[in-house]
């Protein structure tokens, strides 16, 4: 079994729904599964093809034929610096590079058969030997917010235990429409064309993200559902506050997750879309997307009840196929509502990465880098990465809950707060943070509000004002970068 | 009973589960007995 069982099944059951474009010229299920046959039989077994380019109907393609060839399909992010791009291709030793015209002459020497996505059609032989068909379906490689990327690996097993198992197959009504936001090297990205073709429900992609574009083609293409990252949501709530009469009627369903959400950011989301179904997704790129949802009705508690309302901050309920529990420093499950690492297993986990093989431990789970605890409905909340605690005069420090402080400060658009080395505290807090359009902001009156809210110890020793962020392309921050970039400037060597 | 495409199905006697991935007349016995429908899970859309 395959990841192109997922298009024959949506070819067989739903031939003439639109798949993938606009719902007057997009192509259908059957003409798509008729593309991907006719490119699988060009590809050959068991050797990475890459894609390097936007998401949409490339992307979707070759990720089926890929599968059906028995080849891993490997998107790349184009937008890394040119060296990082060769450099992440050659890892995978593809033997098909799929990229778009301004990257050709730069991933030319890449792979034995480079060519543009204009050219993907009329593919007729790719002319490499092919070996054993593989059973990994996708290499992707992680972010690497806080370590250098490694690409994970998912088998066509991950990714149909998680489709199959938490998907009613052809339940979207045939009105219902996708937009797609994230690339498609997110894992999120690969995730919603298998669901989404499972599902029976029209996709259209967004080749890059603005908020005002999204905006526009939720009310152009009548999108019912979406899918965005942290950053994208902030954007599209800051791009509604200065223009709410962009915002379509149309929208039932907005997903997001990819990276914690920061609460102001979610509350004005929720004001400004009163009528829309908020969903929070978790997930890791290891466990081929979704393990633990926050429902619409978690969203929209009863403002009298406690208990209710603060599971807003987690990210809801894990879902039944996932086994999900936490760990203190030993090892040893600690009882409910006690904070650890969080660990987990189940068939959508996979686990391993390209050239180091499986990481899960004998019983099965993966430890992550997430802190977090258990309440006893079974909600899980996230408390930061564990290597984004910052150790303060012996204190551990969230910097997640010291940037959602900087964040209820007003005119504070971005924060992220990271240690930089202290002779006297070990280590010491410092923000960088970067302001609203218009506002100008004073470093100490947003100290002396972040000490109101959460006292002088998680208060930041420095707060950095700057122009932006250093961001994955996915809205993460990269905080390895913006360390050091905060060390060099705060310390410059004599 | 003939099996409908992305139906699933369960088996009485072993627990075993079935996903149709094409559709057919025929029964669909697991054990020799007739396995029984699976009622699909409500689970939000996370995408």
């Amino acid at each position: 079994m395959d990841l192109s069982l997922i298009l024959g099944m949506a070819a067989d059951g739903f031939p003439d729904r639109v798949a993938i474009g606009s719902s007057d010229s997009g192509l259908t299920f059957a003409a798509l599964h008729a593309r991907v046959e006719r490119l699988a039989a060009a590809l050959p077994a068991g050797r990475p093809v890459v894609y390097v380019g936007p998401h949409g109907e490339h992307a979707a393609t070759l990720l089926f034929a890929a599968s059906a060839a028995g080849s891993p399909f490997a998107p790349v992010n184009g937008r890394l610096p040119r060296e990082q791009v060769v450099e992440l291709v050659r890892r995978l030793d593809p033997a098909l590079v799929v990229c778009t015209p301004d990257l050709e002459t730069a991933l030319n020497s890449t792979a034995p058969v480079v060519i543009t996505t204009a050219r993907l059609d009329d593919l007729e032989h790719v002319d490499v030997p092919a070996s054993e068909p593989s059973d990994v379906a996708v290499l992707l490689y992680t972010s690497g917010t806080t370590a250098a990327p490694k690409a994970a690996v998912l088998t066509h097993e991950n990714l149909l235990a998680y489709v199959m198992e938490t998907l009613d197959f052809g339940s979207a009504g045939d009105d219902e429409c996708l937009l797609l936001a994230v690339p498609p090297f997110h894992v999120a990205g690969i995730a919603a064309v298998l669901s989404n073709a499972y599902l029976g429900r029209r996709v259209v992609a967004l080749p890059a993200f603005d908020p005002t574009a999204w905006l526009q083609a939720v009310r152009d293409q009548s999108v019912t559902h979406a899918f965005v990252v942290p950053t994208m949501l902030a954007r599209i709530v800051a791009a509604l506050r200065d223009n709410p009469t962009l915002a379509g009627q149309s929208l039932r369903t907005l997903s997001y997750g990819g990276a914690r959400t920061p609460g102001p950011v979610l509350e004005e989301a929720l004001a400004l879309f009163p009528d829309v179904q908020f969903v929070n997704a978790y997930g890791l790129t290891e466990t081929s997307s979704t393990i633990a949802v926050l429902g619409p009705e978690d969203h929209r508690p009863d403002p009298t009840d406690p208990v209710a309302v603060g599971r807003l901050a987690s990210v809801g309920q894990v879902v039944s196929s996932v086994e999900v529990d936490i760990i203190d420093e030993a090892g040893r499950p600690v009882s409910t509502g006690r904070s650890g690492r969080v660990r987990m297993r189940g068939a959508q986990v996979g686990g391993s990465y390209l050239g180091t093989g499986s990481t899960l431990d004998r019983e099965g789970w993966l430890v992550t880098g997430d802190l977090g605890h258990l309440d006893d409905d079974g909600y899980l909340f996230l408390e930061g990465r564990a290597d984004d605690v910052v150790i303060r005069g012996g204190e551990n420090i969230s910097a997640a809950e010291v940037e959602d402080a900087l964040l209820r400060c007003d005119g504070v658009a971005q924060a992220a707060v990271v240690g930089v080395p202290d002779e006297e505290w070990g280590e010491r807090l410092a923000a960088a943070v970067v302001a609203r359009d218009g506002v100008s902001l004073e470093p100490d009156a947003l100290r002396a509000r972040v000490r109101e809210l959460l006292g002088s110890l998680k208060t930041p020793d420095q707060v950095v004002l700057r122009e932006d962020l250093p961001l994955t392309a996915t809205g993460k921050v990269l905080k390895r970068v913006l360390r050091d970039e905060l060390v060099a400037s705060l310390q410059p060597t004599t | 009973m003939a099996s409908e495409l992305g139906k699933r199905y369960e088996c009485p006697s072993c627990g075993g589960q079935l996903l149709v991935v094409a559709a057919g007349t025929g029964q669909v016995l697991c054990c020799g007995v007739e396995v029984d429908v699976l009622q699909p899970k409500k689970l939000p859309s996370s995408d």
